[in-house]
């Protein structure tokens, strides 16, 4: 299981991927915005999407739209952490097809509940 | 122009004049006083333009005088975006020392949880008569082994911990940067609200909901400032709202 952490904060995505390998996934890149996530997402590999929203380039809310419209990716599980919670931003997310929302700051414990959630729903 | 100025026995004497002289069929006298009477009318609208020109200007070289927008706009506002910045450097590197310690930490956890583990599985398995004397000589030397090792990873443990504990510096420091911006920002909030109470503007937003700019995202909510119901209050919320979704 290969994750992609997408944040323009370096330190989110390493307390991300600091939780995520306490969780046992030790599998995990990164990007810093949408436009460099996609080619990293399109060249395959990748089993699982975590984003922020808000970033310079492309946003997450964007990615997760590209991801949904293009054909080989258009199943991947997206989870995304971000500091925005409008409910008609939470809906807008909703409506793209996130798999999970989870709003900053979070737990661990959070983290770990909403991955398997997603995984119960894959699973089941 | 005050209306109980125009009732002056002067106004009523012309009024006669302009009177008569229409009776007379003196056409030129009556224009007369109606060019009279049109005069003082202007005139007045003249002395009032005069009077707001000059307050205006005063009131806005009261300003220029004590020379406090420019400094606030050449420099102290400048001062302060520098200031921010800092505070950004300033909490980033202390997030990323206190990552960096945690990071060289954790390895050093998850090895003495393992080591712990196999110990505490052999020293059961002693306890319990279950182990031959070349067994029981490996599990001295792990022991010994196992203490060597524990002193030397306190240490760096501990060492690490210091260095998290140094990094919170940055609390102190950044607060009081940003109470001298806040400062600012109420000096700059003071003058724009003199600014527009000059031009009268004040009262045109009064009351009334500022549209938010719609094209900007919200970002983190800030306990206090106002969101108009339009935000949730936090995971549980957000669970609530994706549920009712049917998630």
């Amino acid at each position: 299981m290969k994750i992609l952490v997408v944040d323009d904060f370096s330190t989110m995505r390493r307390i991300i991927k600091n939780l995520l390998r306490d969780l046992g996934f030790n599998n995990t890149a990164e990007a810093d915005d949408g436009t460099t996530a996609l080619p990293i997402l399109q060249a395959g590999g990748i089993d699982f999407l975590v984003t922020d929203w808000n970033m310079p380039g492309m946003q997450g809310i964007d990615l997760l739209k590209h991801v949904r419209a293009d054909e080989k990716l258009k199943d991947l599980p997206v989870l995304m952490v971000t500091a925005e919670q409008k409910r008609e931003q939470i809906v807008e997310a909703a409506q793209a097809g996130v798999n999970g929302y989870i709003v900053k700051p979070f737990t661990a414990q959070t983290l770990k509940e909403k991955l398997d959630k997603i995984f119960e729903r894959i699973e089941g | 122009m005050d209306e109980s100025e125009i009732l002056t026995d002067e106004n009523i004497a012309r009024v006669r004049d302009l009177l008569s002289a229409l009776e007379k069929g003196d056409a030129a006298g009556a224009s007369e006083v109606i060019d009279d009477l049109a005069n003082i009318r202007e005139s007045d609208i003249y002395q009032e333009m005069g009077r707001i020109t000059r307050e205006l200007h005063d009131a806005i070289s009261a300003f220029g005088m004590d020379e406090q927008l420019s400094v606030l706009a050449q420099s102290e506002i400048p001062d302060a975006r520098q200031r921010l910045r800092h505070v950004i450097d300033m909490t980033d590197q202390a997030a990323n020392r206190t990552l960096n310690e945690v990071e060289e930490s954790l390895p050093i956890c998850e090895e003495l949880e393992k080591r712990s583990g196999e110990l505490h599985d052999n020293w059961k398995r002693f306890k319990q008569r279950d182990m031959d004397l070349n067994e029981f000589k490996q599990l001295a030397k792990s022991m010994d082994e196992f203490f060597n090792a524990n002193t030397g990873d306190a240490g760096k443990l501990k060492a690490s911990l210091t260095n998290v504990l140094m990094a919170q510096d940055f609390q102190d420091l950044t607060s009081q940067i940003i109470k001298k911006v806040i400062t600012l920002v109420e000096e700059v909030e003071g003058n724009l609200v003199e600014i527009i109470k000059l031009t009268g503007g004040l009262e045109k937003v009064d009351g009334k909901e500022v549209a938010a700019r719609k094209d900007k995202l919200a970002g983190p909510v800030v306990p206090g400032v106002n969101d108009n119901g339009s935000t949730v209050s936090g995971q549980d919320d957000v669970d609530d709202l994706l549920s009712s979704l049917g998630f």
